[in-house]
């Protein structure tokens, strides 16, 4: 019985695979079952329908595709303004300093919070009347830029995407520190040699050393988006209104309107297009890296 | 320039954070009279209110319960996963290793709606025990990347010693790769411990018992029905958070580490 | 048997129940109810739950707890929660969708012929009832209606409600010139966003179903009145205050109690949260009559909710009733009516707090029962009320209207 050296090393992962498996893949693989019923959760009666919740979900189903572009533009606008934020903080904090410890430690701070506790702060800083964002802006005298923001239907999935960027931006800061600090002092040596300034030692030294990190960073923060359940719960109340939705709230809004075999679906089309993201991703920084 | 910026995202963290704590000690009608100004009576009517009405030390006792069990049967499970992904041959260590990494790229929202139903057939839904086990299974993934990071860099010299003393796996798990992990296991503890006292979807989903509540969701009922107290929900923000602010202000550096460990490699 | 036959067995034994649990739709949930001496009464008010407490207090028969959470998840999640039977042995569920949810999944018991029946308006307990059989009974009596601070109204010269649209918007505009908000609307909270509809569509609609009947198919939210009603949220939109789509309820209620506001577009139980922010002016409810004088037919809008149940798959039915009796007696419903100012359905109940005595003409006024509740489909309801708000936020009536019938045909 013994197929290779070590085999009883496999005894070892055996309790993890067991709950893992039967607590996570077998309901994963399970969800496809009740893809193809209309069971509501809770009747003993169901039918089958086939692939037709599928295809609904793909093709005839306005709530899923706006809860799918919500959820990509909030990624978007996410990645990049998180990804540029958190390299911004970094440079800027890279040398060590008392000052640059301190604030380091205050712009992780957000992380630890909950989800919950972060919604319920942005709920009041984006509240029109009494909120912290419209009164800064009076006081400034930009009244001009006061908006509904949750409110505002063309823009309120942004709103909750800076909520998300001032939650995890000092995350990303901290993975773009360590990459920083690995790249070898004589490379900016050479390039002040060279006669390069301040951009250009950034631009031709920091921005191609720290891109393993950049592709963490960005791998990290579009799962994270996706994963945004909480935070717009907590903003937008539940179930949130359509200019706020997104997939995951979308499966949850389906699963309480007791459509449990049409929410399935939805988990169903929702991993793949968290695949497509994820293949797409590898396929650009490929490209980018040559 | 440098100083500007900081200044600027300094003040973006810290003013919110601030006028949430100062609001905790204002009654509604003087938050919603000054909602920025330093309470000018401040009362500690909330956190009264919030302790004693809302069961906050029941709901707290329930959130550390499922972190004091949660965490530590995940660290050692994961551990004892990536010590064997370290020490299999190359194809059974890779094929280990891709079983966990399929649950890295699928959130727990796209599987929640058959677990939901597997727990309510099992009698373990609403319950702390449900939420510790799903708690367990959906972080495995993470803390196996993790510490299997670390062990895999570990030389296999280290155990060699051990070996020709007549030492089988175990002993060599317990007495080298355990001890020699414990930076990492530190690291992914603390990755842990924010992760489960966060969570609010498994509770929202699982939990039907007031009593059985953890703190996120205690904090999203705090919500009511006509009339949201923003001061109310101000403290309980402060409460919710306090532990963890506290606990990473003595531990800011294996907070730093942990999480960013977990983002690393998650 | 030694230990790895046991780990063999356990994980064999573990694997089979797991396969078990997965094995397809259908079928019922692991049971356990009956856990604890104490009755679990659900419901979703959490402002009330100190007067409940002293209700409670004068109840002998069982020890109760209140399982509260917050309406919108009551409303998405309390039918999941009540057939397993850990919450709510006597519960509260919302008219329509909800009721109706409830009585299909069999957690309702029958009440009719009980003798608590017979304490209540039999007008006013008919949304409890199906079938012929009394399966629960609405407790409370709100007006959907919106809250008028009539200082600020008599200021602006106005001393009788408004009989049509027009006098409607000539309040508006006076509030105006006054340097009010003349409507305070939590655009932003979708739960009270969409009482306003109640108002906006009983006048407008050719039947009292006309709601139930869009998710049905029979209507649609393009047909010329629901265009209507569109319009006139349309025409409502500047009254209202800056960033109405984003106001929050609380936000709305702070706006009103402070002064700042005319009206305030969502009903009588808000009543109790513009006191306890420490308004002390008059407070009439005023409705926007949506049509011509002639053609109105109703002065506002009531409910009659908060629908008392035992629930069928508790092992604590007996004590259950007992608490519904408690909760029916003219004494206790008073308690309760006066300490949460809000009317209930119970007879003879004598209201001593003054808002709801000043309320009080209220009740024997024309008003139609609210509409909003007709709905059964949350994603059809969310469609139709996200139109107003889209409209109210500058979206043109049309658009709006076309896009919410596309979600309906696909939901319905």
């Amino acid at each position: 019985m013994i197929f290779f050296k070590n085999w009883r090393l496999l005894l070892f992962a055996a309790p993890a695979l067991a709950l893992y498996g039967g607590f996570f893949l077998l309901p994963a693989v399970q969800g496809l079952r009740y893809a193809t019923t209309d069971w509501d959760g809770y009747s003993p009666a169901f039918t089958d329908v086939g692939l037709s919740n599928l295809t609904d979900v793909v093709s005839d189903d306005d709530l899923f595709r706006n809860a799918l572009t919500n959820n990509l533009k909030f990624l978007l606008v996410v990645v990049l303004g998180q990804t540029a934020l958190a390299l911004l903080l970094a440079v800027l904090l890279a040398a060590r300093s008392r000052a640059s410890t301190a604030l380091r430690a205050l712009f992780f701070l957000p992380t630890v919070l909950s989800s919950v506790s972060v919604a319920f702060i942005w709920k009041f800083v984006y509240d029109p009347n009494f909120g912290l964002a419209n009164s800064l802006l009076g006081a400034a005298g930009l009244d001009r830029f006061q908006s509904a923001y949750l409110g505002d239907e063309a823009t309120a999935i942004l709103w909750v995407a800076v909520a998300q960027i001032w939650f995890h931006a000092g995350q990303m800061m901290v993975i773009y520190i360590a990459g920083i600090n690995q790249i070898p002092e004589e490379l900016y040596d050479a390039a002040k040699t060279d006669g390069a300034g301040r951009w250009q030692q950034f631009r031709h030294v920091t921005w191609p050393m720290v891109a393993p990190a950049t592709a963490l960073v960005i791998a990290y923060t579009s799962l994270q988006s996706f994963k945004a359940f909480d935070l717009i719960l907590g903003l937008a109340g539940n179930p949130p209104r359509s200019s706020l939705d997104v997939l995951s709230t979308r499966i949850y809004t389906t699963f309480t309107n007791s459509q449990l075999g049409y929410a399935a679906a939805e988990s169903v089309i929702f991993m793949v297009a968290i695949a497509a993201v994820t293949l797409l991703q590898n396929r650009a920084a490929r490209m980018v890296h040559g | 320039m440098r100083r500007a910026v900081l200044a600027l995202y300094a003040l973006l963290i810290a003013v919110p954070l601030v006028v949430i704590v100062g609001g905790s000690f204002k009654t509604t009608p003087e938050l919603f009279a000054s909602p920025f100004g330093p309470p000018s009576n401040p009362t500690l009517d909330n956190y009264v209110t919030v302790l004693t009405k809302q069961d906050m030390l029941r709901v707290l006792g329930n959130s550390l319960t499922v972190v004091a069990v949660s965490v530590p049967v995940t660290l050692l499970l994961g551990s004892l996963v990536a010590f064997a992904v370290a020490r299999l041959p190359r194809w059974p260590s890779r094929i280990l290793f891709a079983i966990f990494a399929i649950g890295l790229a699928v959130p727990a929202q796209a599987v929640m709606i058959p677990q939901y139903v597997q727990f309510d057939r099992l009698g373990l839904r609403d319950s702390l025990t449900g939420l510790i086990l799903v708690n367990i299974v959906v972080t495995l993934p993470i803390a196996v990347f993790i510490l299997a990071g670390f062990m895999r860099t570990l030389p296999a010299e280290l155990y060699e010693a051990a070996e020709l003393d007549g030492a089988g796996p175990w002993a060599c798990y317990r007495r080298i790769a355990v001890p020699v992990s414990y930076p990492s296991l530190a690291a992914t503890a603390i990755f842990l411990i924010v992760m489960h006292w966060n969570d609010l979807l498994y509770p929202l989903l699982f939990i039907d018992d007031p009593d059985k509540r953890t703190l996120p969701l205690a904090l999203l009922d705090f919500q009511g029905e006509y009339l949201t107290e923003y001061p109310l929900l101000f403290t309980g923000v402060v409460v919710a958070s306090l532990p963890m602010v506290l606990a990473y202000a003595f531990l800011q550096r294996h907070f730093v580490a942990g999480i960013t460990a977990g983002a690393v490699k998650g | 048997m030694n230990r790895r036959d046991l780990l063999r067995l356990a994980t064999g034994a573990s694997a089979a129940s797991l396969l078990a649990a997965c094995a397809g739709p259908g079928g019922d949930s692991a049971d356990k109810s009956g856990k604890s001496d104490t009755l679990s009464f659900a419901h979703w008010r959490a402002e009330d739950k100190e007067v409940f407490e002293k209700v409670i207090a004068g109840f002998t028969a069982a020890k109760v707890q209140q399982d509260i959470s917050p309406s919108n998840d009551y409303q998405s999640t309390a039918l999941q929660k009540l057939r397993g039977g850990s919450v709510g042995d006597a519960f509260t569920a919302f008219r329509g969708a909800q009721f109706l949810d409830l009585a299909g999944a069999g957690v309702w018991t029958d009440l009719t012929g009980q003798a608590l029946v017979q304490k209540y308006e039999p007008a006013l307990i008919t949304a409890g009832a199906r079938d012929g059989k009394q399966l629960g009974v609405p407790y409370q009596l709100v007006f959907n209606t919106p809250l008028a601070n009539t200082d600020l109204i008599s200021k602006a010269g106005v001393n009788a409600a408004p009989k049509d649209w027009d006098g409607f918007l000539s309040l508006l505009d006076k509030l105006k010139s006054q340097g009010v908000t003349p409507i305070a609307w939590p655009g932003g909270d979708a739960a009270n966003a969409g009482q306003l509809l109640n108002v906006m569509v009983v006048n407008n609609a050719p039947s009292d179903d006309a709601l139930g009947k869009i998710e049905t198919g029979e209507h649609r939210v393009t047909d010329d009145w629901f265009l209507t009603v569109l319009k006139q949220y349309q025409q409502l939109a500047p009254y209202f205050q800056t960033g109405a789509t984003g106001t929050s309820s609380d936000a709305a209620v702070a706006l009103f109690a402070q002064g700042k506001a005319g009206l305030l577009a969502t009903g009588s139980f808000q009543v109790a949260g513009v006191r306890k922010l420490g308004a002390t002016f008059p407070i009439d409810l005023l409705a926007p009559i949506t049509t011509t004088a002639d053609k109105a037919k109703y002065e506002g809008v009531f409910n009659a909710t908060f629908i008392l149940g035992v629930n069928a798959k508790s092992g604590k039915q007996d004590a259950a009733r007992a608490w519904l009796e408690h909760l029916s007696d003219p004494a206790v419903a008073g308690v309760y009516a006066n300490g949460t100012a809000q009317h209930v359905t119970v007879k003879g109940v004598e209201y001593t707090n003054a808002d709801l005595k000043a309320l009080a003409p209220w009740l024997s006024r024309k008003t139609a029962l609210a509409p909003r509740f007709q709905f059964s489909n949350l994603d059809v309801r969310g469609a139709v009320e996200n139109a107003t708000v889209q409209v109210a936020g500058g979206k043109s009536p049309e658009e709006a209207a076309e896009a919410a019938q596309k979600v309906i045909d696909q939901k319905k």
